[in-house]
């Protein structure tokens, strides 16, 4: 692995502060050294290193994606992820993990897979070089009871490959259900908290018993695994700071009670909300049925209002929201995932600063690695984006393939930056 | 993948074309996905928009074809260590051998049996539709076998059918019944084990094991939807089974008597033989490491084998039956990606000439892949499945096996391997 010398960028260190005018050494996979230039000066070439000449482009951590499904399969209902066979399911996987570092994701947090494996052969193909991808955690199934989201078998057909999620009742099913999915090999157990309304049941209701919760957080944290839930509801909230459950998924209606409870315990949780889902839904899914009426009837419309207004509250008190939004459905496909800091800026009033902040500098300890990611620092994990344009004056850049030009993971170039090429012979041999 | 202009000019080249004759300069365009002109001249010819690639006298040959390809055998040194892979690594590890043999130069492949039922047709289907990158294949179904046989990894107290790398059957409806759920799954061809194999305890490879009302049952199932049988037939009686049945695809084929070769020689325009050498050869000769020392190796019958089967393709080969390479490479003693060691083995025990070795992965290979008209040699309007070879393969046939001789792979007009640059610049711009 030859080691690299970004010339001639804008670094963008992760910090929060100006970007400035400077160079990037990396050395093996991490960052060697970061220098700030002068208008004119010459650049230290170093011995050994490729000069890759930015020429003014923004230089930037590689994103942290909180909330990723590799295996929803950008189709419109839950039904047709779980029909995918498992043979062509892995592979769908590999090739979404592809698209995200791509896109310039190149730390994903998974917030649930299809069927039991998905999520930890494809973190194990990544890190072993099988396939290409991001950083991942592996998430289990969604667990859930009897009638709740991700119970997808019909009353005619029990069985359980049927159904997307792992559906447990009681709380020695729990305990099994837990243990299994640490048997596999996963980094997080994923809670189904609360309804989600398309399935049926609304948003605002919950379920689980609190026995049920508790033995779950209990046995993951006893085999050191995290815990994440999906909790649109208030109750389910604040179940999750009671409990100690770390990532809290959507928190669409947060009550006052719940936003002192979040604002108390405000380095114990990351929230990611998911929003890409909710607005895309109520505005951009009527090719597939889903009408106004339909959204406005299922009560979408009043769950983007309320999740606006608690991610605000949320911003306002200081605590951590980041993005990831249930991408993986026919109307939020895959790769799209950049609109996320978008919705942030335009709809929760994060400056462009803090939406950066959200995707880079937040996404190390959501990755359970402090901060050796998610900044481009002496000493850190050399995950680097190069980007054409300037994110700050427009975000939105961050959503097409094209500006970014360049992709590093773990200091190897995913994307290489495209090389001007005059010549149109090339010489085998 | 990579990204390969619309049409591609091969100049200076050495073009060995396949079909047998000798090598001559020249220059090759490639449109679309077709070789569309062939120019027997070093003179200059005009690129057009062509992107030129200056072959500065490496050969061009024919993509590859490998007659006997198992995706999913995973290096293991037992046939357990296969089945015990589950089935997400499974797919994921045959979707990375497929790219390896085809930036190894095997732009075809033929698929003998795969370890769980659909393995072969996923990764096929997903080569297809451009989701990962491989080689042509035909997809096979597991190995069908009857209780004891190869291919029942069966233990007497774990008796379930997951432990078994093979589909284990009883009967000619039992044979029916499978073999019509691997039509419905959508194989290329089904895949009968004959006879044993010296590999299985028990049923060694001059032993038979299949009656013929049960090859009669999936036989007529198969013809019925068009699709092929390949049978491993290794014992004299298998082969003439195989025969007697229509079967036209017959891997090993070790023992053989005057009998069985006349029954060849009466149909040698439409029989393949792919007889797997390489695993022979590495059984009796390489693999102390795993066990099995020479002395284990004789034991187990190998020997006796390896010299049957050298007179048998010998014979075989004088009388003009199709020969063609792919043996069984998957195996920690026999590991994917040192196929192109059969044309070797050709040469050296079977009495071909280089020339033949070529042929028979090249003109032979699009016939096995029911493609003659349009695959396996370098021929105007063929299939633009392209090697270029750094050397000559007719003075060297081991430089096949070499990565780094193996210069460029096109298949379908597409580089699978890019032929390296010729880089003057060291460092790059980006915007």
């Amino acid at each position: 692995m030859a080691d690299i010398l970004f010339t001639n960028v804008r670094v963008f260190d992760g910090g929060g502060e100006t970007p400035f005018t400077g160079e990037v050494l990396v050395q093996g996979n991490r960052i060697a050294r970061v220098t700030q230039s002068s208008p004119g000066a010459r650049s230290q070439l170093v011995f050994g290193a490729k000069v890759v000449d930015g020429a003014g482009a923004f230089l930037m951590p590689g994103m942290i994606e909180a909330h990723t499904h590799f295996s929803w399969n950008d189709q419109p209902n839950l039904e047709s992820i779980q029909r995918m066979p498992p043979e062509e399911h892995i592979l769908w996987c590999a090739q979404v993990a592809e698209k995200y570092l791509d896109m310039g994701w190149t730390s994903c947090v998974g917030a649930a897979t299809a069927k039991p494996r998905l999520d930890v052969v494809i973190r194990n193909a990544i890190n072993d070089g099988t396939i290409k991808g991001p950083r991942y955690l592996a998430a289990s199934q969604e667990i859930t009871v009897p009638g709740g989201l991700g119970d997808t078998t019909a009353p005619h057909l029990p069985q359980p490959e049927f159904a997307f999620g792992a559906i447990v009742s009681g709380s020695e099913e729990m305990r099994r259900c837990v243990r299994m999915f640490c048997k596999y090999g996963v980094d997080s157990l994923k809670i189904n908290l609360s309804g989600e309304s398309i399935t049926g049941m609304s948003s605002e209701m919950s379920q689980f018993t609190e026995e049920e919760i508790a033995v779950c957080v209990q046995e993951a944290k006893s085999w050191g695994k995290r815990v994440a839930a999906h909790a649109r509801s208030t109750w389910a909230i604040k179940q999750c700071v009671k409990h100690g459950i770390e990532v809290i998924y959507h928190a669409s209606f947060a009550d006052e009670e719940a936003l002192d409870l979040l604002e108390a315990n405000k380095f114990d949780h990351f929230i990611a909300p998911g929003l890409a889902w909710l607005i895309n839904t109520c505005h951009h899914a009527s090719a597939w049925g889903l009408t106004p009426e339909v959204v406005n009837r299922m009560g979408y419309p009043r769950e983007l209002e309320a999740a606006i207004e608690s991610m605000r509250a949320m911003r306002r008190r200081g605590i951590r929201i980041l993005p990831g939004g249930d991408y993986g459905f026919a109307w939020t496909p895959h790769g799209t995932n950049a609109r996320d800091l978008e919705y942030f800026v335009s709809q929760v009033g994060m400056s462009p600063m803090e939406a950066l902040l959200s995707a880079t500098a937040w996404g190390g300890p959501m990755m359970k690695m402090g901060k050796q990611l998610g900044y481009i620092r002496e000493g850190c994990l050399a995950d680097i984006l190069l980007i054409d344009g300037d994110p700050l004056v427009d975000i939105t850049v961050l959503q097409k393939k094209e500006r970014i030009l360049a992709v590093m993971k773990d200091g190897e170039f995913h994307r290489a930056p495209p090389i001007r090429d005059l010549r149109t012979t090339r010489w085998a041999a | 993948m990579h990204k390969t202009p619309q049409e591609v000019l091969f100049t200076n080249a050495r073009i060995l074309d396949g079909s047998g004759q000798m090598p001559y300069s020249g220059s090759v365009r490639v449109r679309g996905n077709r070789i569309v002109q062939i120019n027997r001249s070093i003179g200059s010819v005009s690129a057009g928009d062509a992107v030129v690639i200056d072959a500065a006298g490496s050969t061009l040959m024919p993509g590859m074809t490998e007659a006997h390809t198992h995706f999913s055998w995973n290096d293991s040194s037992s046939l357990a260590g296969i089945q015990t892979m589950p089935l997400e690594e499974h797919v994921l590890w045959s979707a990375k051998v497929a790219h390896r043999y085809l930036k190894a130069g095997f732009t075809s492949c033929l698929g003998a049996a795969c370890a769980k039922p659909r393995l072969d047709v996923v990764i096929r289907n997903a080569i297809e539709s451009g989701q990962i990158p491989g080689p042509r294949y035909l997809a096979a179904s597991q190995e069908i076998t009857v209780p004891g046989g190869l291919g029942d990894e069966m233990l007497p107290h774990l008796p379930f059918p997951d432990f078994s790398f093979g589909v284990v059957v009883n009967g000619s409806e039992d044979l029916r019944r499978v073999t019509r759920n691997f039509l419905k799954y959508g194989v290329d061809h089904i895949k009968l084990n004959l006879s044993g194999d010296n590999f299985v305890p028990g049923a060694d490879a001059k032993t038979t094991w299949m009656t013929d009302a049960e090859v009669a049952a999936c036989a007529e199932e198969v013809r019925m939807r068009g699709k092929r049988i390949i049978v491993h037939a290794r014992s004299c009686a298998s082969v003439k089974q195989a025969l007697r049945h229509g079967v036209r695809l017959i891997y090993h084929a070790s023992f053989t008597d005057t009998e069985a070769l006349d029954m060849l020689d009466a149909v040698k325009h439409e029989v393949f033989i792919a007889p797997g050498i390489g695993i022979l050869y590495a059984l009796l000769n390489e693999s102390e490491p795993w066990g099995i020392d020479r002395a284990k190796a004789i034991a187990m019958g190998y020997e006796e084998e390896w010299e049957a089967a050298c007179q048998s393709l010998k014979a075989m080969h004088r009388r003009g039956i199709r020969v063609l390479p792919g043996g069984d490479y998957g195996f920690a003693f026999n590991p994917h990606l040192q196929n192109a060691r059969d044309l070797e083995f050709f040469v050296k025990y079977l009495g071909f000439t280089p020339m033949e070795a070529i042929k028979s992965c090249t003109l032979h290979g699009g016939a096995i892949m029911m493609r003659q008209n349009e695959l396996g040699l370098i021929k105007e309007s063929f299939l633009a499945d392209l090697l270029l070879i750094d050397g000559d393969p007719l003075a060297a046939l081991s430089i096949l096996r070499d990565p780094e001789r193996i210069l460029a792979v096109m298949k379908d007009g597409v580089f699978a391997k890019m032929p390296p640059i010729d880089q003057a610049r060291t460092w790059g711009r980006a915007a």
